[in-house]
């Protein structure tokens, strides 16, 4: 075992880990406070690449711009998709919570496959092909900047939350709903604002990959549920578990695909850890406090 | 008189492969459709309300809400496919014995699930999981044939090899099947297996308390949902002739089998048939009204062009006219499920029961 | 005729740091009425549950016809005959009060014809037949209990554990509900009470035990626990007429 390539896998299992942690930090983030699984999460990453996609084909614009551009957009629809349809069934069984987004990821999916055709598409960059050098290991330039970003804005979602009195009161709903509505707490605005942010943060990220990663309607499901393993890995509704739990994943994932035969084996891993935590320790490595 | 109104539809459905390639039907029906695509319509409701009812009893009566139930349906059909070209056993036996294996996984999934005590989403996330090894797994195995798939050599008209070169034969086993679950289900909800799964539905301690053992019943619900969902695999496979994994292994699978179930009133016995004589017609209709997929490339070659703002926007209307790239019934179906979430969540039939009370 | 029914010794029940239960000692016999009063928070639903079978005692056994139950699945302590009420009700909110009942019928009468005949009787003897159609989520508080307590009585128990069946009841509610225990009592059936309304356990118990943060302080029949020092301090002081 060449330690070039086992250190050039460990780097880009860190890289790949990164964007994983964002796309669940959203996730977790709308567990925390809302108890809601989104089934649709990774939909929405998907149609945060598209609008990165036909920004550049119509207008041009690089994806990081288009990244900034998102993210009010997409925390705007986030807020509009839970007054609208996540608020009515917050009391409803689980069940129907989950049918919901199943539903939703369901035309989500369908509604970029209408749109977009099936074909993959592909965001290129002229410094697509760029590398760069760290600690010796050679890594692409894109994969570079998406993780980082993408720990940057856990990150800085984990401050956040910690630090001012807006993720106080996030905090305070994810910990106790009806304590913090008696303390005048704005519950509903809070739900609004931490489905926005989820949403936010998942559609960032896709929008971060789209120079190195195919755009497809389908390509949400694998990222939602790969969200999942993460999320339950870390604990459900930590986000700091949600940011180690992604690197452990990444890392899993890249490391499977250099000892294992097959890249369907490496996959059957990921579930096969999931399945080992859901049902050996549930609250995963962290528990289940936002921060 | 609704007891009428259900015999008299029965009937028709019997007669309606000896009128379907007539030429009344043929000059009714919308072009593009033939006598024989009529009865492949009335065979997949049959097939999906078949497979929505065996979902029916461990998502509905007992409301553990499963998203891997095409686990089971690909464990049928791969098993009585691969006895078959491989073993040369005829696809009746291969039937029963994928309902077993089926069965056997439900019965695993179920009580690793429930030993650990997974609960609602993490229950249903638990399944996909399950189900995604099992895809993986086919997907991966050399003797499932991979991401190829099995092949059924096509032998012509054959009872015993569950081969028929027409679809009126498939067409009555479907609704046989059909027909027949709906039966047992009818008589499981008046027995005291169905009474236990509703109560264990609506709160298992409440009902551990007075006596039900919840992890049995449980069990029991998970077991014979998977074996029966199996037995559909089996004639699936039969049908098509073909079995590969995207096809009938994915998430997709399980999410259209319980769409059925759930739109048409889960835990009831008419909602999973209802469900899919609403819902299967739609997908066929989209397919006909829409002249078929169009190509992205070109749709995205006409963005990156330089033609003006209003030509860009006429023919990407035309394209998404022409049924833009596909996807139209299901987007219809998400929409539909979001709207019975919404307004009512107990499903079709319940709804219009309650309307009718009054 | 009467008969050790169920013997706890030195039940202790501990969550994280807290004991809620210390080493409570608890007989009843035969045809008893058997009252359990503490103030809020004094470990009488936790009592309960490992009674149950819904909570495993940290020590300690329970006995239930000379037959050790420490656990066993709720569900086959009730078919031995010992059920339970919930101190929040739960009813099957989509099923009928006919219906609900027979879930509870069932374990004696696996026929669904049976069953729903040996529910009705239930209800009947609660007074709660005519509601036997009601969907069971649209019942007022009253009629919830007096479900819950039918629902229990179709298990054709040897004894019930009723948690706080009077809370949320009128005062003319109450009296109904007190003539229903006797009745109970009456068929046979052994009572083991909760209750924070004192002229209800005064009047119904023939024995009451009086548990503060998870210890017994007194045992014994109404006139002697409403006099006991400890008791009254228990309470703050409060007064109870007899």
């Amino acid at each position: 075992m060449n330690s070039v390539v086992l250190s050039q896998t460990v780097v880009s299992g860190l890289l790949l880990g990164g964007v994983y942690a964002l796309v669940a930090v959203g996730l977790t983030l709308i567990f925390g406070v809302m108890k809601i699984l989104n089934f649709a999460h990774g939909d929405f990453l998907m149609l945060g690449m598209y609008f990165a996609f036909l920004l550049s084909i119509m207008f041009g614009i690089d994806p990081y711009i288009s990244a900034v551009l998102a993210l009010p957009l997409f925390f705007g629809l986030g807020w509009i998709v839970q007054s609208c349809l996540i608020r009515p069934v917050l009391r409803a069984p689980e069940n129907i919570q989950i049918l919901l987004t199943v539903g939703l990821s369901l035309f989500l999916q369908n509604l970029a496959l209408f749109l977009f055709s099936p074909d993959f598409q592909s965001l290129r960059v002229s410094y697509g092909g760029n590398t760069v050098s760290i600690m010796g290991v050679s890594i692409s330039y894109v994969r570079f900047i998406a993780s980082m970003i993408a720990v940057a804005a856990s990150l800085t979602l984990y401050l956040f939350l910690a630090r001012t009195d807006l993720g106080k009161a996030l905090r305070a709903c994810a910990e106790e709903h009806l304590g913090s509505l008696a303390v005048g707490i704005n519950v509903d605005r809070m739900y609004n604002i931490a489905f926005g942010l989820g949403i936010a943060c998942v559609a960032l990220a896709g929008i971060l990959m789209t120079p190195f990663f195919y755009i497809s309607p389908q390509v949400g499901l694998p990222f939602t549920l790969t969200a999942f393993v993460v999320a339950v890995l870390g604990g459900l509704g930590s986000l700091p578990g949600a940011l180690i739990g992604g690197l452990i994943i990444g890392l899993i994932e890249s490391l499977g695909e250099l000892f294992l035969l097959a890249p369907s084996m490496k996959q059957m891993a990921t579930f096969s850890v999931f399945l080992l935590i859901l049902l050996l320790r549930p609250r995963g490595l962290f528990g289940g406090k936002l921060t | 008189m609704r007891l009428i109104a259900a015999a008299l539809f029965l009937v028709f459905l019997l007669l309606l492969p000896a009128f379907a390639y007539s030429d009344i039907v043929a000059r009714v029906m919308p072009r593009g459709l033939s006598g024989a695509s009529l009865l492949n319509v009335f065979l997949l409701i049959f097939l999906f309300g078949y497979l929505a009812q065996c979902w029916n009893i461990l998502g509905g009566f007992a409301g553990q809400l499963s998203l891997g139930h095409a686990a089971f349906f690909g464990i049928g059909a791969y098993t009585s496919t691969l006895l078959f070209t491989i073993f040369g056993l005829s696809p009746w036996i291969g039937m029963i014995l994928g309902m077993s294996l089926a069965g056997l996984f439900g019965l695993f999934v179920g009580f690793v699930s429930f030993h650990y005590r997974l609960v609602g989403p993490f229950f249903t996330l638990a399944t996909i999981a399950f189900a995604e090894l099992v895809r993986l797994s086919a997907l991966h195995l050399k003797f499932t044939g991979g991401s190829m798939g099995v092949l059924i050599p096509l032998q012509g008209d054959s009872v015993w090899q569950f081969q028929f070169s027409g679809k009126a034969p498939y067409y009555y086993i479907s609704l046989f099947m059909l027909v027949a679950v709906t039966a047992l289900i009818w008589r499981i909800a008046r027995s005291r297996l169905g009474y236990y799964l509703h109560a264990i539905r609506q709160d298992e301690d409440a009902a551990e308390a007075i006596g039900v053992n919840t992890r049995k019943y449980k069990l029991i619900a998970a077991t014979l949902s998977a074996a029966l969902t199996g037995a559909g695999g089996t004639f699936y496979a039969q049908y098509t002739q073909y079995i590969v994994p995207d096809d009938i292994l994915t998430v997709g699978l399980s999410v259209e089998i319980i769409l059925r179930a759930i739109i048409g009133g889960s835990g009831t016995v008419l909602g999973p048939v209802v469900g899919s004589f609403l819902l299967t017609p739609i997908a066929e209709a989209t397919r006909v009204l829409f002249s078929g997929a169009g190509s992205g490339a070109a749709v995205v070659q006409l963005f990156a062009s330089d033609a003006t703002l209003a030509k860009k926007l006429s023919g990407y209307f035309s394209f998404l006219v022409g049924g833009g790239g596909g996807g139209g019934a299901l987007m219809l179906y998400g929409l539909i499920l979001i709207f019975t979430c919404l307004v009512m969540p107990s499903g079709a039939v319940p709804w219009f029961e309650r309307r009718a009370r009054r | 005729m009467t008969g050790r029914l169920l013997e706890a010794s030195d039940i202790t029940v501990r969550f994280g740091g807290l004991v809620a239960v210390n080493a409570v000692d608890f007989r009843v016999d035969k045809g008893e009425i058997v009252g359990l009063i503490g103030p809020n928070g004094a470990g009488k639903t936790t009592f309960f549950n490992v009674v149950s079978g819904f909570c495993r005692p940290h020590a300690g056994s329970v006995s239930f016809r000379g037959v050790d139950i420490v656990g066993l699945k709720p569900h086959l302590i009730s078919r031995m005959g010992l059920t339970r009420t919930f101190q929040i009700v739960k009813p099957f909110p989509d099923m009928s009060v006919l219906e609900n009942v027979m879930i509870g019928a069932f374990s004696v009468h696996p026929a669904a014809k049976d069953a729903r005949l040996a529910a009705m009787k239930a209800l009947e003897l609660v007074e709660f037949a005519d509601w036997a159609h009601r969907r069971a989520g649209e019942l007022p508080v009253a009629g919830r209990k007096r479900l819950e307590v039918a629902k229990v009585m179709a298990c054709e128990p040897d004894l019930i554990l009723l948690d706080e069946v009077m809370a949320g009841l009128t005062p003319a509610e109450h009296n109904e509900m007190i003539e229903t225990v006797r009745a109970i009592r009456a068929s046979g059936v052994t009572v083991i009470i909760i209750e924070h309304v004192m002229p209800v356990i005064m009047s119904l118990c023939d024995r009451i035990y009086v548990l503060h943060h998870g210890e017994l302080i007194c045992e014994g029949p109404p006139g002697k626990v409403a006099r006991d020092p400890g008791v009254v301090r228990a309470y703050l002081g409060e007064e109870f007429a007899l």
